[in-house]
């Protein structure tokens, strides 16, 4: 059993406007099952610590209040980003928003994730925080679970039972819960090989930088000439999870592609969401955005391939 | 040396910027003593509760806990900025007004022993109803926040310039616009933060403040001390903006805690402490009423006003006053009618915000001109032009305007931004607007009644000559008062700027000067750093005199070398004389102050918004505005200023492109959002959207000619005038583009969306 590193006492009651971190006991294990068997003993009161950039927020503001935060800094195999056999692409989970901005791999095959990346906060964000957080906080507005879903990714999670492949879209349970158990750690996102022509993602947001998303929208297509073979929609901050816009998509699966047909797609697609009003957006103004951006974003996705 | 200035005039390198640049520049944060305590302010969670009992012992029993107090602690006298409005406790004593409010604090060893200090704090509260809307607080039967303030009426304002009602009569247009401002908040990046030192019956105080003065008086007053027994000290400054001008209540506890403790405290506010005590701007409701002639010729003006002042006065007298009294300053009118309600409301306390009370009025009259001009048929720029005030006129409220270049400045921003090429010609979702502006240069009198000049200086030869030093008790924060003081010093003294040093901004070792706000100090403290740079020349040219045998007249002192006039060969250093004075008189100092004339009128509220000089701009702005979302996308902003002699080029661009950065960020982003338990529900960095580089427009600053009598060299304000036109002016534009008008502050891309949607539906019912 590792020592924790730091051992700062015991946690206070919830004072609601506090801007300082309570106390925890840290633990940096040295292997995945170690940091699997932690998290199994611990329960609800561990939360993995990776980069931060919401957890120790959501800390300070008494959010949450994990008595253990685990860090994953030492589980090297949770980096990298490579292509393997059968056309896909395995991202580890800590890899840092920037790093996916700025992957060889990712620009070749998939722009549109790194275009997603490069949206998500601002720079200083962006140097620490990990695909894994954006995936496990299950935030509505986050950035990348979109993109992803439309692209038909996997996410690969590693227990104390053993491992297991989930597709990303059935991840989310409601805002700020995962359908992941707390034994398991997020360790791999996998994009696999498939025939889709175009991808791309629509953050649409109050200001360039620094905001979260008002509404996000992901749209993937497989083309043949004018016929859409397969569409797949994905909504961020347009329901209390990231979600598929499926009746807008089997609008289109089989359909020569017209303006007309992807006003319907956004009007479609704006129909199913399940938009909320919030500080960033009356709920039929962000219902709205979604009819606009998914038209926008399937237009570019069909004409500009993976961008 | 055919230039007329040698060192005005010039970009100089920033004083202050190398160690800015390098981390080297110590703010109040950064300090440490020996034996220093931190301490936190403990706030209301409620809006409006009965204080039933606050108990400290658990917190006292924490170890490393060295003080807790609250109102009993503390002396009960209320202060305030605006001495006819004191209503404010350094800990409230039976009640809590706002959610923030200060109830208690802790001095402890640590941070983290404050934190955790102040959660053993257990206070009862007996919840009272609440209201957060002006308008409703008005209303009989609203709770009541005050005792004394009937109705919650904080401040009322009735003035009556001619007679607007027979100028209503004779018009041959009137027409009557409402809007609504919201509340911003300075956000300046630098937190409030306040070292407090109290030993041998000295306090000493290090903060984050615009004015060390108007603090060393309020500190003073409140604890019963001698001025000469609290000493102010002002470090480097990131920001203010106007939210730093009054004592934050970090100094008045810090200097308790200190006093019980017999150590150093350090208090500050986080992120969202500075919210929570706010003093950023009020919000605004606008009802304006204007006739105007067949020419479009402005016969009279109506200004109904309400504003949410929150929970306490802060400086919202001078701000309601100023909401009416800039308005007249642009165009040529003599019927004016002003009216203002300033309310109590359960939110954090307004106060002044770049511009003071002026840019959401001035918002509001530049639409409702705009629409006025498409009522006539008139291009809006006409009509600007049209009424465009000039040189040597009065307002009717009685403020005297001497230099006024507002009419070149719309000619010029006509012509640089091609706006007679683009208005009503851009395509679909392309616009075009413009806004005027203008600001005092320097309030015309002090926040509290006393006869002290306003600005005073002080200048020291080295005694080698190697080097002088400018004292002076003007505040740098971060907008370059330090570096534009030392390029007047030496231009005065006939000195060079790279070698002046500056201590600034230190109530013991600096002359008095009344700080930081109201752009007063390019004029005032420049006009005392002059005098003083003045009489150190006059000495140097005495001694070289003596020195040469040689009559004084001939004499002239610049950029370090004293010279012949007839004859440039007969010279001297100014160091070498510099170093003869010392050896035979001792130091050689020069000495400098100023006071404004006596301004302005005889009526109730007269003071507010005179000034010995009053800057004046135009902007033009582009806007694109995408018609399914309503996004506003600034394509460029050009502006043109008539602020006279300018001291530093490029700081006073600098501070153009801060001021529209604000105005841009108030037009279109900014707004505090509350829960309706009166929570700020947005205060961080991330959903109070300040707007990022990434946001910014290309921008065109240019200036005209102008140069002030009243003023050293001519000068005038630049850093607030700039921000005064800029939402109006997007608003004018915004309705250029796409036809709609967004009536309310922020003209956030929804409400453009929505003013789309609804005119949409409007034309297709109306078939």
């Amino acid at each position: 059993m590792t020592r924790p590193l730091t051992r700062c006492g015991q946690n206070e009651v919830k004072r609601g406007m506090a801007m300082y971190l309570p106390d925890f006991d840290y633990y940096a294990p040295a292997s995945l099952p170690e940091a699997c068997a932690l998290l199994a003993q611990s329960g609800p009161r561990a939360k993995v610590l990776a980069g931060g950039t919401d957890v120790l927020p959501m800390m300070k503001k008494e959010k949450i209040a994990p008595e253990i935060l685990v860090s994953i800094k030492k589980l090297h195999q949770l980096t990298g980003i490579r292509e393997t056999p059968g056309n896909k692409v395995v991202i580890g989970a800590r890899t840092t928003h920037n790093e996916l901005v700025n992957s060889p791999v990712l620009q070749k095959k998939y722009l549109s994730v790194c275009v997603a990346a490069h949206r998500i906060g601002n720079n200083q964000i962006r140097n620490v925080g990990t695909i894994g957080g954006n995936i496990v906080n299950a935030v509505p507005s986050a950035d990348l679970p979109p993109i992803l879903i439309a692209l038909g990714a996997l996410i690969k999670l590693t227990g104390t039972g053993g491992e297991r492949d989930l597709p990303l879209e059935e991840a989310f349970a409601g805002p700020g819960r995962s359908a992941i158990s707390p034994d398991e750690i997020l360790t791999a996102v996998i994009i696999p090989g498939s025939s889709l022509t175009g991808s791309t993602y629509f953050k649409f947001a109050h200001r360039r930088s620094g905001a979260l998303a008002v509404v996000g929208v992901a749209a993937a297509v497989t083309m043949e000439g004018e016929v859409c073979r397969e569409a797949r929609i994905a909504l961020g901050a347009a329901a209390p999870t990231p979600m598929r816009a499926k009746k807008a998509e089997e609008l289109l699966r089989g359909r020569v592609v017209t303006e007309e047909l992807l006003e319907e797609a956004g009007r479609c697609a704006a129909a199913e969401s399940k938009t909320r009003t919030s500080i960033r957006g009356s709920a039929d103004y962000r219902r709205d955005m979604v009819r606009v951006f998914t038209k926008r974003a399937l237009r570019k996705a069909i004409k500009d391939g993976h961008s | 040396m055919s230039e007329k200035y040698a060192v005005i005039g010039k970009s100089v390198p920033k004083i202050d910027g190398r160690v800015k640049v390098t981390g080297q520049a110590k703010y109040t944060g950064d300090l440490k003593f020996p034996n220093m305590l931190v301490g936190k302010i403990l706030t209301s969670p409620h809006a409006h509760a009965r204080i039933l009992s606050i108990d400290t012992s658990q917190a006292e029993k924490l170890p490393g806990v060295k003080a807790v107090i609250t109102h009993r602690d503390v002396p009960a006298l209320k202060y305030g900025i605006s001495p006819a409005r004191w209503d404010e406790n350094i800990f409230c004593i039976d009640r809590v007004r706002f959610v923030g409010d200060k109830v208690a604090a802790v001095a402890a060893i640590d941070e983290e022993t404050v934190y955790k200090a102040l959660k053993l704090i257990k206070v009862e509260y007996e919840v009272l109803p609440a209201v957060f809307d002006p308008v409703a607080a008005m209303q009989e039967g609203a709770p009541q926040i005050h005792d004394e303030y009937p109705r919650n009426i904080n401040t009322e304002i009735h003035q009556n310039f001619g007679d607007v009602e027979k100028a209503f009569a004779a018009a041959h247009h009137v027409r009557t616009d409402q809007f609504t401002g919201q509340r911003t908040y300075q956000s300046p990046i630098e937190p409030h933060s306040a070292i407090s030192i109290w030993e041998d019956g000295k306090l000493t105080v290090y903060t984050s403040t615009q004015s060390p003065h108007y603090f060393q008086y309020y500190i003073a007053r409140e604890f019963g001390l001698k001025m000469g027994d609290v000493r102010v000290v002002k470090p480097f400054v990131g920001g203010g903006f106007g939210g730093k001008l009054e004592p934050t209540g970090l100094e008045f506890a810090g200097a308790v805690l200190s006093r019980l403790t017999g150590r150093p405290v350090k208090m500050f506010y986080d992120r969202h402490e500075m919210f929570a005590h706010n003093r950023g701007r009020h919000r605004q409701i606008m009802k304006i009423t204007t006739g105007v002639d067949k020419d479009g010729k402005i016969l009279g003006v109506h200004a109904d006003f309400i504003m949410d002042g929150g929970a306490y006065t802060s400086l919202g007298i001078a701000t309601a006053y100023y909401a009416g009294a800039m308005l007249p300053l642009t165009y040529e009118f003599e019927n004016y009618k002003f009216d203002m309600y300033r309310v109590y409301t359960n939110l954090p306390a307004c106060g002044a915000q770049r511009g003071h009370g002026a840019p959401q009025p001035r918002y509001a009259f530049e639409c409702h001109l705009d629409m006025l001009a498409e009522d006539l048929g008139m291009d809006p720029l006409e009509l600007r032009l049209r009424n465009a005030r000039r040189p040597d006129t009065v307002t009717p409220n009685e403020f005297k305007i001497n230099s006024c270049e507002l009419k070149a400045c719309i000619e010029k921003v006509r012509e640089i931004s091609g706006w007679d090429k683009k208005k009503g010609k851009l395509p679909h979702g392309r616009g075009i607007g413009i806004a005027v502006g203008s600001f005092v240069s320097g309030a015309g009198y002090p926040i509290y009644r006393t006869n002290l000049p306003h600005s005073a200086a002080m200048i020291k030869v080295h005694e080698d000559g190697s080097a002088a030093t400018l004292y002076t008790g003007a505040v740098d924060i971060g907008q370059g008062t330090d570096t534009v003081l030392c390029q007047m010093a030496a231009e005065a003294m006939g000195y060079t700027y790279e070698h002046m040093k500056i201590v600034a901004a230190d109530t013991e070792t600096t002359p008095h000067d009344f700080g930081a706000y109201s752009s007063r100090q390019t004029l005032m403290s420049g006009a005392a750093v002059k005098q003083a740079g003045e009489e150190v020349k006059r000495q140097i040219l005495e001694t070289a005199a003596a020195m040469l045998d040689i009559d004084v007249s001939t004499l002239d002192c610049r950029e370090g070398v004293v010279f012949c006039q007839s004859n440039p060969e007969i010279q001297k250093t100014f160091a070498e004389v510099a170093r003869e004075f010392f050896v035979r008189k001792g130091p050689l100092v020069g000495r400098g102050s100023y006071a404004p004339p006596k301004l302005g009128g005889k009526f109730k509220g007269a003071a507010v918004g005179t000034s010995p000089a009053y800057s004046f701009a135009a902007q033009v702005s582009e806007v694109a505005i995408d018609e399914e979302t309503g996004e506003i996308d600034v394509k460029a902003v050009w502006d043109v200023h008539d602020c006279g002699t300018v001291i530093n080029p490029a700081l006073l661009h600098a501070q153009v492109h801060g001021a529209l950065f604000m105005g841009m960020g108030e037009a279109v982003w900014e707004e505090v959002v509350f829960d309706e338990q009166g929570r700020i529900k947005n205060a961080n960095l991330s959903e109070y959207r300040l707007p990022t580089a990434l946001d910014m427009p290309e921008i065109t600053s240019q200036l005209v000619e102008s140069c002030e009598p009243d003023a050293p060299w001519g000068v005038k304000e630049v850093g607030e005038g700039a921000t005064i036109p800029t939402m109006g002016c997007y608003s004018n534009a915004i309705y250029d583009a796409m036809g709609v008008r967004v009536y309310s502050l922020p003209l956030s891309y929804e409400k453009v969306w929505r003013a789309l949607k609804e005119k949409r539906e409007k034309e297709a019912g109306g078939g």
